[in-house]
C-alpha cells in the first residue's frame, strides 16, 4: 500500500493462533457441559454469547478462512519479508509480536552517547547531554551564541535551524554551552513560586548522580531545605500563583507520606513513612482506604469500629499540601488571551507538540524544549522456546549484529514486477509496463512472482490463492525447486533448464501458470491478473484472475489453474488496491540438526523434511476508478 | 465525615501548623539513615544511582482515544499515545510521513458522522460493535511501541498498573488482561479506577469527580476513595468533535445549510481535533453579555476547505458555538432530554442530587474536573454556574412540575389560613448551604440540622483541625488519574485488583471468584494484602 507498486507482504503466522483468553476457554466449556455450579444469571447470558460467539469463530477456523489482506486486522499481522525474523529452533517465522525484547543499550541517536542503565531513569529516558529538539517542528536545537560577532562568548542560546525558533523566545538564555540539560532543569524547576521543592529536588537529582557518594551532603541540603519551608511557611496565600504540575505532585507526596506515616501505629518507626505500613492493621485499613470500588462501598462502613481510635487521614488542606483551587480568573483569561490578535493559529500548541510537553501547556510560549528521546538496542528472543534470534553489538556507533537471524535467509524473496506486455503483443521489450498506479479494470495483466531461495538446501514451494468467490474450488499448484546455491555456485554451471525455459518464453507468449524464467537459485512464474471494476456505487465485488504455474527443476509437471480474487469492498482509502493473497507452503529436507554443525561438505544420511506455510500478500497495483 | 475527625493526630500535634512541615521537621532530629526516597523525584523516579530499583511499577492510562504511560513516582506520563489510522499502518508502511496524515486534508468524499471518529477510537463501550481481536491487536501494538520508543524498559519485567474506567465491559477487559499477559510476562497487573485517582490527584478523599470523556461524561461521587454513585451522559469530546466537524464542513462548503442538512462530514479528523483542542472555548453564560462584543472578533484558522495552505476567518464565538450545543444544549428543555443526554450541569446537578446529605455537601466543594473537555476554557466556570443556578432554583429536591405547584399552591391557600403551624417546622436553613428560594416547599434533605450536642462536642476538639470546607459549590484542580495512580503506586500502595499472572492465566477473569456478597469486607481487604490467594474484579465486577 504505502510502498511503491508492486510489493510483497508477509503474514506471520501468528496471527493464526488468536490471544489465548483463559476466560472464554473456560466460559465455554463450562457451558458446554453444562456444569453442575451456575454461573450468577447475568454471567451466564454473557457466556451463552460468548459461546455461541466462539462456535461461530470455530466453525469459521473449521472452514480454513483464507487471509484477507483487506481486514483491518490484517494491518497488524502483516511484514514486508525484511522485517521478519526466523526462530531456528521453532522452524517459524517471527514477527515483531512474536519475540520478546531486551534491551542491550540505550544511546542518544543524535550524540550517539551511550547512557549507563542506572542514568536512563533518572534523565527521564532523555538525553541528558545538549542534544534538543525544536518544540515547534523537532527538529535538533544547536548551541549558539547570542553574541554574532563570532569570538564565541556566552550567553548562548538553543536555535532551530529549521524554523528559526530559539530558547530567547521563550527568554531562556544559559551561562556555559556544556551541560545545557542540567541548566535549563534548574532554570525551569525554579521558576514555579514554592521553589524549594522543586530546585533542591533538581539539584539533588544533579548531585546524586554526579557524585554518588553525596548522600551526607542531601541530608544537610534536606535540613536546610526544611528550614527555608519553614520559615517560608507563614507567608503562604492563596492568591500565589499555582505551582506547576511537578511541584504540586512533590507537594502531595509529601502530604501523603506525611499523612500515611502519621496514621499508621508506630509513628516512631522510620519505616512506616518509607513504606507506608508496617503493621497489618496499618496495612489492612489502609487497604480498605484506597479500595475504590462502589461495590465494596458497604465493607468498610459495616465493619465495626477499632477499638482505639486510630488517626484518620485527612485531605489535603492547603497549597502547601497540595491543594490547589480552581483559578477564577484563569479561565477569562485563557480565553482572552486566545482571542487577542498576537495569539492566532500558530500561538497555541498543537496536540502533536503538546504531547510530550508538561500537561499544562496551552499556548507555544509554554512550550521547552526537549531534550533528545534516548534510542535502545535490542537483543530479541523468540517468545516461545527464548532462541536468540537478534543481537546487536552494544555500541552505539555499531551497526553490526552478532546474532541476525532474519528470515529472508529462510524463507524465499519473493518479489513482483509486471511483466512489460499485454497478451497481444510479442516483444517485452517493446510494449509499455502497465502503470501500477493505474490498472484498467477488467483487463488482464500479466505480474511475474519470483521466488528467490537464499537456502543451502532446494525447495519445493506450492503456492495458491484462495477461492474467495463462491463456487470456485481451489487449486494448489507447485513450483519450481531452487537448486542449491552454493552447489552450483561451486559447480560453475548454469542449469540448462533454466535457459531452456527463459528461450522459451521469449519465443511464446507467457502462458498463465507457467515458470516464465528460472535461474540458479530463483524462479519465476507468470500470474495473470484481471482486475475488477471498483465496487464504486454497487457494492458488487468483481473479480481478479490471477493465475500461475511451475514446473518443478526435477520435471514435475505443474498444474495450471485459475482462481478467482475478489477485489472486496473496502471502506477504507485503499479501497483500489489490488491485493492478491497468496499461500504459501515450502517444504525442504533439510540436514538434521545434530549434522548442521558437521558441515556442509559431509554428505548427512538423515534428512528431515521441513515445511513452512504461511500466507503472503502480493501488492499488485491500484485499479482505476472508471474504464 | 471521617475527614473532620482525625482526633488522635490531632491530639499529637501541638502546634497549630500542618503536619507536614511539623512532622518533616521532626524527622531529623533522629539519628537515621538518609532519607533517600523521603523527597519526590518529580523527573526521576529511581533514587539516584545507588541501587537500582527494578520493581518501579509501569503506570498505563487507557481510554477510547489516548493511552498514557510512564513510571510511577513521575508526576506525568512519560508519553500519551493515541488509537489512530496512523497507529493502525501495516509496518513498513510510511504513507503517514510521505502524505501527511490522513486526516489532515479534506476527505474525498464526505462521511458519516459516526464513520467519521471510529477509524480513531480503540473501542466503545458498546462492545457489540467491537472487534475484540482488532481491539487486541491494536493495544499489543501500542504497548510494544510505547515500550520501546518512550518507556525504553524491557517489557513485563516489573509490576504493570492500569487506570481504566470503573465501567468497563467484561469482554473487553478479558481481552486486554489475557493481551497483555499472554504477550508479556507481567507478574501482576493492578487495576485502579480512574475516578478514584483523579480524587487522591487532588489531594482529596471525597470529590465529585467529572470527568469529560471521549465517548460520555460521568459524574462520579467518591466518599472516602469510594465510588458511591456515577451517572453518565453521552454528551462529550465526541459529539463535540462531530459537531465541530459539522460546522467546519458547513464553513468548507459556502453553501453552508446544504452541508449540515446531510449529516456528514468532509473535513479531515485530525485537522478539526486540532482546531478543537486549540480554539474550543465556552462562553460564560448562553447568549448573554459577551456575544455582543465577541461577535465581530475573528480568528483566522487554516482553511477548512484545504488546511495545508490557505487560512479562513472564523468569527472568535462560532468556535464557542459547538461546545455550547453540545454540552449545555440551551435550546432544549430538560424534560426534553433523555436520561443519557442530559447536559453537563444537569448531570453534575442529579449525582449531586442522589447522593446522601453528608455525602453531598462534602463532594459538592470538591468538584473536580478531569478528562479531555476539561481543558477548554470557561467551560468548568459554566458549568458550576449552571449548577448553581439549578440549585438555586430547585433546592435539593427531585420533585418539580406542574403538579407539584398546584400542590404548593393548594397548601399555600391552607397556609394562609393557618398560618401559625406551618410556618413552625420548617427547619432553620443553613447558612453554608445555597440559599432556597422560599416558595419552596421545605425539604428536609437539603439542610443541615442544627448544631448537635455531638457535632459540637467534635468541633470543640478539634479546634486546631480547620473544619472541611462543605456545602459550597467549589473546584479543585486535580493532576488527572494518571498522576494519581503514579502518586498511589509510589506510596506503595497497592490496589484493591490486583490479578496475578498464574492466576489469570489458569481461569481469566472467572477466576475473580471471591463472591463479594458473602465473605466479610475485612477478609477480602486481609486477603489482598496478604496472601493474595485469590483475587477479584472489586468494582469492575
Amino acid at each position: 500500500m504505502s510502498r511503491p507498486f508492486p510489493y510483497t507482504y508477509i503474514s506471520c503466522p501468528c496471527a493464526d493462533t488468536p490471544v489465548p483468553d483463559p476466560a472464554r476457554k473456560r466460559r465455554s466449556r463450562e457451558s458446554s457441559q453444562k456444569s453442575p455450579q451456575k454461573p450468577p444469571p447475568e454471567r451466564a447470558n454473557i457466556d451463552e454469547k460468548d459461546s455461541t460467539k466462539e462456535e461461530y469463530q470455530g466453525e469459521d477456523e473449521d472452514e480454513e478462512q483464507t487471509f484477507d489482506p483487506r481486514s483491518p486486522r490484517s494491518n497488524f499481522s502483516l511484514y514486508p519479508p525484511e522485517q521478519l525474523l526466523y526462530c531456528e529452533e521453532c522452524h517459524q517465522i517471527k514477527c515483531p509480536r512474536c519475540i520478546t525484547e531486551e534491551i542491550v543499550s540505550w544511546y542518544c541517536p543524535s550524540c550517539l552517547f551511550e547512557t549507563p542503565s542506572s542514568m536512563v531513569r533518572s534523565d527521564g529516558n532523555r538525553c541528558g547531554r545538549n542534544c534538543f529538539n525544536c518544540p515547534i517542528c523537532t527538529a535538533p536545537l544547536s548551541v549558539s551564541s547570542v553574541d554574532t560577532t563570532g569570538n564565541a562568548k556566552g550567553p548562548w542560546v538553543l536555535s532551530c535551524g529549521y524554523c528559526l525558533w530559539t530558547s530567547l523566545d521563550i527568554g531562556i538564555k544559559f551561562d556555559k554551552y556544556t551541560n545545557v540539560r542540567s541548566q535549563l532543569q534548574k532554570m525551569t524547576d525554579s521558576t514555579p513560586p514554592p521553589a524549594f521543592d522543586r530546585s533542591r529536588q533538581a539539584s539533588r537529582t544533579f548531585g546524586d548522580l554526579k557524585h554518588p557518594l553525596s548522600s551526607f551532603a542531601s541530608v544537610d541540603e534536606q535540613s536546610n531545605a526544611r528550614e527555608r519551608e519553614e520559615a517560608s511557611a507563614p507567608q503562604e496565600d492563596p492568591a500565589a500563583p499555582p505551582m506547576g504540575a511537578d511541584a504540586r505532585f512533590a507537594a502531595l507526596k509529601n502530604f501523603y507520606r506525611t499523612q500515611i506515616s502519621e496514621t499508621s501505629n508506630s509513628p516512631s518507626d522510620h519505616l512506616s513513612s518509607e513504606f507506608g505500613f508496617s503493621s497489618p492493621g496499618a496495612l489492612n485499613r489502609l487497604m480498605s482506604l484506597y479500595t475504590s470500588s462502589a461495590r465494596l462501598s458497604g465493607l468498610y462502613g459495616g465493619s465495626k469500629k477499632p477499638k482505639s481510635k486510630p488517626p484518620v487521614m485527612r485531605e489535603a488542606l492547603t497549597a502547601s499540601e497540595g491543594l490547589q483551587l480552581a483559578q477564577e480568573t484563569s479561565e477569562a483569561e485563557t480565553i482572552s488571551r486566545l482571542h487577542s490578535p498576537e495569539c492566532g493559529w500558530d500561538g497555541v500548541a498543537s496536540i502533536e507538540q503538546r504531547a510530550t510537553q508538561s500537561p499544562d501547556a496551552r499556548f507555544t510560549s509554554d512550550l521547552l524544549p526537549l531534550p533528545v528521546l534516548l534510542r535502545t538496542k535490542r537483543a530479541k528472543r523468540c517468545k516461545s522456546c527464548k532462541h536468540i534470534l537478534v543481537k546487536p553489538e552494544s555500541k552505539p556507533q555499531s551497526t553490526r549484529f552478532r546474532i541476525r537471524l532474519i528470515a529472508l535467509s529462510y524463507i524465499p524473496l519473493p518479489t513482483l514486477r509486471p511483466l512489460a506486455l499485454s497478451s497481444s503483443s510479442a516483444l517485452p521489450a517493446a510494449s509499455p509496463t502497465p502503470d501500477l498506479n493505474a490498472l484498467p479494470p477488467l483487463r488482464p495483466i500479466h505480474v511475474l512472482l519470483t521466488l528467490k531461495n537464499h537456502m543451502f538446501d532446494p525447495v519445493r514451494i506450492t503456492l495458491a490463492t484462495p477461492p474467495v468467490t463462491p463456487g470456485d474450488v481451489a487449486t494448489k499448484f507447485e513450483i519450481g525447486a531452487n537448486s542449491d546455491v552454493w552447489d552450483e555456485a561451486l559447480q560453475g554451471t548454469s542449469t540448462p533448464l533454466s535457459s531452456e525455459s527463459r528461450s522459451a518464453a521469449l519465443r511464446g507468449v507467457p502462458e498463465a501458470g507457467k515458470v516464465w524464467d528460472k535461474g540458479r537459485n530463483w524462479t519465476t512464474v507468470v500470474l495473470e491478473v484481471v482486475p475488477s471494476t471498483l465496487p464504486g456505487s454497487s457494492a458488487e465485488g468483481g473479480k481478479g484472475d490471477s493465475s500461475g504455474t511451475g514446473t518443478e527443476a526435477a520435471a514435475e509437471a505443474a498444474e495450471a489453474a485459475d482462481e478467482h480474487v475478489v477485489a472486496v469492498a473496502k471502506s477504507r482509502q485503499d479501497l483500489d488496491v489490488l491485493e492478491i493473497p497468496v499461500f504459501v507452503h515450502m517444504d525442504w529436507d533439510a540436514e538434521a540438526q545434530l549434522d548442521q554443525n558437521v558441515g556442509k561438505g559431509s554428505k548427512a544420511e538423515e534428512k528431515v523434511t521441513r515445511e513452512l506455510a504461511y500466507w503472503m500478500v502480493l501488492g499488485v497495483g491500484r485499479i482505476q476508478p472508471s474504464l | 465525615m471521617a475527614s473532620e475527625a482525625p482526633s488522635m493526630g490531632a491530639s499529637k500535634r501541638t502546634s497549630t501548623t500542618p503536619s507536614l512541615r511539623n512532622s518533616q521537621a521532626a524527622r531529623p532530629a533522629s539519628p537515621h539513615t538518609p532519607q533517600a526516597r523521603s523527597g519526590t523525584y518529580p523527573s526521576s523516579t529511581s533514587p539516584g544511582s545507588s541501587f537500582r530499583n527494578e520493581d518501579d511499577a509501569i503506570i498505563f492510562e487507557i481510554g477510547a482515544r489516548w493511552l498514557r504511560a510512564g513510571f510511577e513516582g513521575h508526576s506525568a506520563p512519560t508519553c500519551v499515545v493515541g488509537f489512530g489510522p496512523e497507529q493502525s499502518r501495516r509496518a513498513g508502511d510510511y504513507r503517514g510521513w510521505i502524505q501527511g496524515s490522513i486526516g489532515d486534508g479534506r476527505l474525498p468524499q464526505p462521511v458519516d458522522v459516526e464513520e467519521w471518529t471510529r477509524a480513531y477510537e480503540l473501542w466503545r463501550s458498546d462492545s457489540r460493535e467491537i472487534d475484540l481481536g482488532l481491539v487486541e491487536d491494536k493495544i499489543e501494538r501500542a504497548f510494544r511501541e510505547t515500550y520501546n520508543q518512550f518507556l525504553l524498559t524491557d517489557a513485563g519485567t516489573s509490576r504493570l498498573v492500569l487506570v481504566l474506567p470503573s465501567l468497563m465491559p467484561h469482554p473487553l477487559l478479558s481481552s486486554l488482561l489475557s493481551t497483555l499477559f499472554s504477550r508479556w510476562r507481567f507478574p501482576s497487573i493492578t487495576l485502579l479506577s480512574s475516578a478514584a485517582m483523579s480524587a487522591t490527584a487532588a489531594g482529596l478523599r471525597s470529590a465529585l469527580v467529572v470527568d469529560i470523556g471521549w465517548a460520555e461524561t460521568t459524574a462520579t461521587a467518591i466518599y472516602e476513595y469510594r465510588e458511591i454513585t456515577t451517572k453518565r451522559t453521552t454528551r462529550s469530546m465526541k459529539h463535540l468533535m462531530q459537531e465541530m466537524g459539522l460546522l467546519l464542513t458547513g464553513l468548507a462548503s459556502d453553501g453552508d445549510h446544504d452541508a449540515k442538512v446531510t449529516d456528514k462530514i468532509s473535513v479531515g479528523f485530525s485537522y478539526c481535533e486540532e482546531v478543537v483542542s486549540r480554539f474550543a472555548w465556552c462562553k460564560s453564560r448562553s447568549e448573554d453579555d459577551t456575544a455582543a462584543d465577541e461577535n465581530d472578533q475573528t480568528l483566522s484558522i487554516p482553511s477548512p476547505a484545504n488546511p495545508c495552505q490557505e487560512y479562513t476567518d472564523v468569527p472568535f464565538s462560532r468556535l464557542a458555538e459547538s461546545v455550547d450545543k453540545v454540552l449545555f444544549a440551551p435550546d432544549i428543555a430538560e424534560h426534553e432530554l433523555d436520561d443519557e443526554e442530559k447536559t453537563l450541569p444537569l448531570l453534575v446537578y442529579n449525582t449531586l442530587l442522589s447522593l446522601f446529605p453528608d455525602t453531598r455537601g462534602t463532594c459538592m466543594s470538591r468538584i473536580v474536573f478531569v478528562g479531555g473537555g476539561a481543558r477548554i476554557p470557561g467551560l468548568r466556570r459554566r458549568v458550576l454556574k449552571e449548577v448553581s443556578l439549578l440549585i438555586d432554583r430547585h433546592g435539593w429536591s427531585p420533585v418539580r412540575g406542574k403538579a407539584l405547584e398546584r400542590q404548593r399552591q393548594r397548601l399555600e391557600e391552607l397556609r394562609l389560613s393557618t398560618r401559625k403551624p406551618s410556618t413552625e417546622p420548617e427547619p432553620p436553613k443553613s447558612n453554608e448551604e445555597a440559599p432556597s428560594t422560599d416558595e419552596k416547599p421545605a425539604d428536609p434533605s437539603k439542610e443541615v440540622p442544627e448544631i448537635d450536642f455531638v457535632e459540637q462536642k467534635l468541633r470543640r476538639q478539634n479546634k486546631d483541625i480547620p473544619v472541611p470546607i462543605q456545602g459550597v459549590l467549589r473546584e479543585v484542580e486535580s493532576l488527572g488519574p494518571w498522576a494519581g495512580a503514579s502518586l498511589t503506586t509510589s506510596l506503595k500502595i497497592r490496589g484493591m485488583v490486583e490479578i496475578e499472572r498464574e492466576k489469570f492465566l489458569q481461569y481469566g477473569l472467572a477466576g475473580a471468584t471471591r463472591d463479594m456478597d458473602h465473605v466479610p469486607d475485612r477478609r477480602s481487604g486481609l486477603r489482598s494484602g496478604g496472601d493474595r490467594s485469590s483475587w477479584t474484579l472489586a468494582g469492575w465486577a
